[in-house]
């Protein structure tokens, strides 16, 4: 079976989300990737993101509790599916793969 | 710790644009992102951070988050859910009878009614289309002022093609020529008799059934005549070879058959005769005139010029040009007619008979249109009248999951159910219709069920009629609330009572603009049936002069005057119903400039003024005991208006009509010579040389003896031809035989329409009384009276129908008034042929709806409140 696609920023946020496991929402995405990679994201990225992964069925969300956090506003959990978790195994087999066939001395920093 | 929050405005904005499903966490999560870089790097930054985020979660940039449904839907096409849409729609036609038929009825009358009307459009549309090269061919039609003809010079058709290259090729056909024809003991006076140029097959697409299309027409002594006609005399169609004699003074071969006309052509035709026959005796013809029009023209155009509008014209310009250079002293236009434009949109003078018009056939096709239109509206009603015993239903399959366009799909469905029920029944009645509808207006339909054009179309309408039908309940019935539906009774919405009046009232604005069409298409008829022409029509028998008639004037004459029922006549050069002589080549004293107005002229003898009983107003009619009087000249007051003198001085003036020179001795009281859409035209009175007509006055109820008394006189000096004769009335009436068609068939769909209406509205009715047997009971219980409870529920209707005799009113009177413009007399359009049509719609809806409500009143209201 062909795999849904999985952009770089979808494959971020995916990866975010399995490491936060069931307790990642936007806010935490949203930091966690800006300390990471130092990009600025915009939040409208992120939640894009989200919504398109869980609509390829990578992640499923629920609202979680109301809090008196926020104004007692919802937050929206994501957790990964055993889809996403193979599609994450899947790319990085493959980086494995390739790295192993890639020649030892063509990436040496001392080349360039 | 008070926690930083955004500033308001902001957070309304975003309120305001992002999509409501997910604007609760979003906002939270945007708060808390904000809260966030308000620690580390201020309020400025934080500000600009909220706003930048804000614009990417708005549209068009953020992603809709799709709302998950909760359960598993089956599919609407699904086998089961089709069968249960199936046997629902079944149960319900079968469960309410009355309803099913009403609705079916209506329907399946309307859709016959269109399919009829559209039959008949469809067919006035074909005409001359069948020739191959329809586009390229053209007539020349002429017009000297507001008299327009359709005939051309016999020099024109051979003149113009050697000079003009857009011109491929010309046919001449003469005007009709009844003749005499005889096989052995046989002898018929055919009416449809043409001389055509040889070239006639060529540019024509009259196929030939045997006989060479290139010779046929070369011959002189050779005819061409329609299988009919081969079989009417030889009783077979291989006639080729056969000898037939004409006018008991010639014999012809015939040379091929020619299969029938085709009854969609403007040619009608049975026998063609070379032109070069013709030659032998045709002054016109000999000599190439370019001055005399009496043959109709035909072009064959290239493509180039018959497609584009201003090559038309450039070729008009070069035509006049060289029209000019022939020596043609009158004023005279010419105009490309296309062929196809020929049965529809012609209005001309000296034309073949039995054209349509443009306008008919626009208005039934609206008519058709209508009568659709208000059986859908029967449907709509009944289906949202009754959408109580539907709401339940509705309500039920809403909760077990159904969502509203599963609903929409099985209303739609349903109605789909009844249009195809009704066009099966539809074209059913059509089939048995068709033979009464084809005496009615006098055409040929036929209906080809095979053709896949037709039941396309046929298929078309149906499903045009089911989505209209079913469209309004079909969104009305599925957008009900279930939780609202399932608790209780659903109060009636005020828009879908708004809406189902509003339909009503079309209904009835659609059968009183029909109705009122009607009346005022038979009060125009009857008004030019009784409109005095100026002579006595009654009573009036003609007699043609044809074959040895001409030359034994004198003895016919005579033995004419020797009976006493026959010795008041006269003999003219014409019937007055449609005279087609005309110059413009007249002359008289004190002109002024060279006169533009065709001149009728008409050959009467001395008895004219007395058979006629016409009115000489001024001088004397022709006279034995003048001398002179052969170029005398008796004028009408019209001609004497247009040569500007009066009755005072107009006597005794020379006038110069052709070549001949006379003077006015008489002016004769105006009369009708042509129809009456006509309006008055100058006519010129010769005295009468050489024959035509003889026209006997007869007296009532002596018609019959009159007859045979002039067969005897026929038989006597002209016993080689049949007798035919015909009484001056019925010809005049025959004039006006599309008027009479349009108002028979006006009558007939008026009729339906309103039927349609009040099937509707009978059912409507029936569902009103129901709805209210309660109020009813207790309103009788409380002492009203049986006519109080009638009239309550007739009220409600009653309002309707005035409104739309409101409406109605300023339509009729418009379109009718449109109509009766193309009269030059019109009847006037008074106020009350309005409000008879809407007094006799009142009048039927009345008593449509009585049925029910009488009923509804005289019901015991014990019964009615027994059961709670």
């Amino acid at each position: 079976m062909r795999r849904t696609y999985l952009g770089e920023f979808e494959e971020l946020v995916l990866m975010v989300i399995a490491i936060h496991d069931g307790s990642a929402y936007g806010v935490t995405v949203s930091q966690e990737i800006e300390e990471q990679t130092g990009r600025v994201v915009t939040f409208g990225a992120i939640h894009n993101t989200l919504i398109r992964l869980e609509e390829k069925g990578f992640v499923t969300s629920e609202l979680g509790g109301a809090t008196t956090e926020r104004g007692g506003r919802r937050k929206r959990l994501f957790e990964i599916t055993a889809l996403g978790k193979a599609a994450l195994a899947d790319i990085q087999h493959l980086r494995n793969r390739l790295w192993k066939l890639m020649p030892d001395d063509i990436l040496k920093l001392s080349n360039i | 710790m008070k926690v930083t929050q955004p500033p308001r405005w902001a957070k309304t904005l975003l309120r305001w644009l992002h999509p409501t499903n997910t604007i609760e966490e979003v906002e939270g999560d945007l708060d808390e992102l904000y809260a966030y870089s308000y620690q580390r790097s201020g309020k400025r930054k934080a500000l600009l951070h909220y706003l930048l985020n804000l614009v990417t979660v708005v549209p068009p940039f953020v992603r809709r988050r799709q709302q998950k449904t909760k359960y598993e839907q089956p599919f609407s096409l699904s086998p089961d859910m089709l069968k249960n849409y199936f046997k629902i729609a079944w149960r319900n036609i079968v469960r309410q009878k009355a309803y099913s038929v009403l609705n079916i009825a209506g329907l399946s009358i309307g859709l016959a009614c269109s399919i009829l009307i559209l039959l008949w459009v469809q067919n006035e549309l074909s005409y001359d289309r069948f020739h191959s090269r329809a586009d390229q061919l053209f007539r020349i039609t002429c017009s000297a002022g507001d008299f327009k003809a359709a005939v051309s010079a016999a020099g024109m058709a051979r003149g113009l093609q050697a000079q003009l290259p857009q011109i491929k090729a010309g046919v001449r056909i003469s005007k009709p020529f009844p003749a005499l024809f005889e096989v052995g003991e046989k002898r018929v006076e055919e009416k449809r008799v043409f001389f055509a140029d040889s070239n006639f097959l060529q540019v024509f697409s009259f196929p030939l059934l045997s006989g060479n299309v290139a010779t046929a027409l070369k011959d002189p002594g050779a005819i061409l005549i329609t299988q009919q006609t081969a079989e009417k005399y030889y009783g077979t169609r291989d006639a080729v070879g056969k000898t037939i004699r004409i006018n008991n003074n010639e014999n012809f071969t015939i040379a091929g058959i020619l299969a029938n006309t085709p009854s969609n052509s403007h040619l009608q035709f049975d026998v063609i005769i070379p032109m070069k026959t013709m030659a032998k005796w045709n002054w016109d013809l000999q000599n190439d005139t370019w001055n005399n029009f009496n043959f109709y023209t035909y072009l064959e155009l290239d493509e180039k010029t018959a497609e584009s509008e201003s090559a038309q014209q450039n070729l008009l310009q070069q035509i006049a040009k060289i029209f000019k250079t022939h020596g043609a002293t009158a004023k005279i236009d010419f105009q490309l007619q296309p062929l196809t434009d020929i049965h529809l949109h012609s209005n001309l003078q000296i034309d073949l008979p039995g054209h349509g018009n443009i306008q008919y056939v626009n208005i039934f096709f609206v008519v058709a249109i209508f009568i659709l239109v208000v059986a859908c509206i029967n449907f709509m009603n009944l289906a949202t009248a009754r959408f109580e015993r539907r709401a339940k239903e509705v309500g039920l399959r809403k909760v077990v999951g159904a969502n509203r366009y599963q609903l929409v799909f099985q209303f739609l469905g349903e109605s789909f159910i009844f249009s195809f029920l009704s066009l099966v029944i539809a074209i059913g009645m059509v089939y048995l219709l068709l033979p009464v509808f084809k005496i009615l207006t006098e055409k040929s339909l036929a209906i080809d069920w095979l053709d896949g054009k037709l039941l396309l179309s046929l298929i078309g309408i149906a499903i045009l009629t089911g989505l209209l039908s079913g469209s309004y309940p079909a969104f009305f019935l599925s957008g009900f609330a279930p939780v609202k539906v399932l608790k209780g009774k659903l109060r009636v919405a005020r828009g879908n009572l708004l809406f189902r009046n509003a339909l009503v009232v079309t209904q009835f604005v659609v059968a009183i603009v029909l109705l009122v069409g009607t009346a005022v298409v038979y009060k125009q008829l009857d008004f030019i049936k009784n409109r005095n022409l100026g002579f006595d029509k009654s009573n009036l028998l003609y007699l043609a002069m044809t074959g040895e008639l001409g030359e034994k004037k004198q003895a016919l004459k005579a033995s004419l005057a020797q009976n006493p029922l026959t010795e008041n006549f006269t003999v003219i050069s014409g019937l007055p119903t449609t005279l087609e002589t005309g110059t413009v080549d007249v002359v008289w004293d004190g002109q002024t400039a060279r006169n533009q107005v065709v001149f009728p002229s008409l050959d009467v003898d001395e008895n004219f003024v007395k058979v006629f009983k016409s009115q000489v107003l001024a001088g004397r009619g022709f006279d034995e005991s003048f001398s002179g009087d052969s170029s005398s000249y008796m004028i009408n007051e019209k001609a004497m208006q247009i040569m500007g003198m009066n009755l005072g001085n107009a006597v005794g003036q020379n006038l110069t009509f052709g070549d001949t020179k006379g003077t006015i001795i008489g002016v004769v009281k105006d009369f009708h010579f042509k129809s009456l859409q006509y309006a008055m035209e100058p006519l010129i009175l010769r005295l009468n040389k050489w024959g035509g007509v003889v026209m006997v006055r007869t007296t009532a109820g002596n018609n019959e003896q009159t007859i045979k008394e002039l067969e005897k006189i026929n038989q006597q000096l002209n016993p080689a031809f049949p007798f035919t004769f015909g009484f001056l009335d019925e010809d005049l009436d025959n004039l006006y035989r599309s008027e009479q068609q349009m108002g028979s068939i006006f009558n007939l769909f008026a009729g339906l329409a309103i039927f349609i209406s009040c099937l509707g509205l009978y059912g409507l009715s029936a569902f009103m009384a129901e709805q209210r047997t309660k109020e009813i009971g207790v309103r009788k219980v409380l002492g009203a009276t049986v006519a109080g409870v009638v009239g309550l529920l007739s009220q409600d209707f009653l309002r309707l129908i005035l409104i739309a005799i409101v409406i109605a009113s300023p339509i009729a009177w418009y379109a009718m008034n449109k109509w009766l413009q193309g009269f030059a007399y019109q009847t006037a359009l008074d106020w009350w042929v309005i409000a008879l049509a809407g007094l006799l719609a009142t009048g039927i809806a009345l008593f449509t709806i009585s049925f029910q409500s009488i009923k509804a009143a005289l019901m015991n209201p014990v019964k009615s409140l027994r059961s709670e």
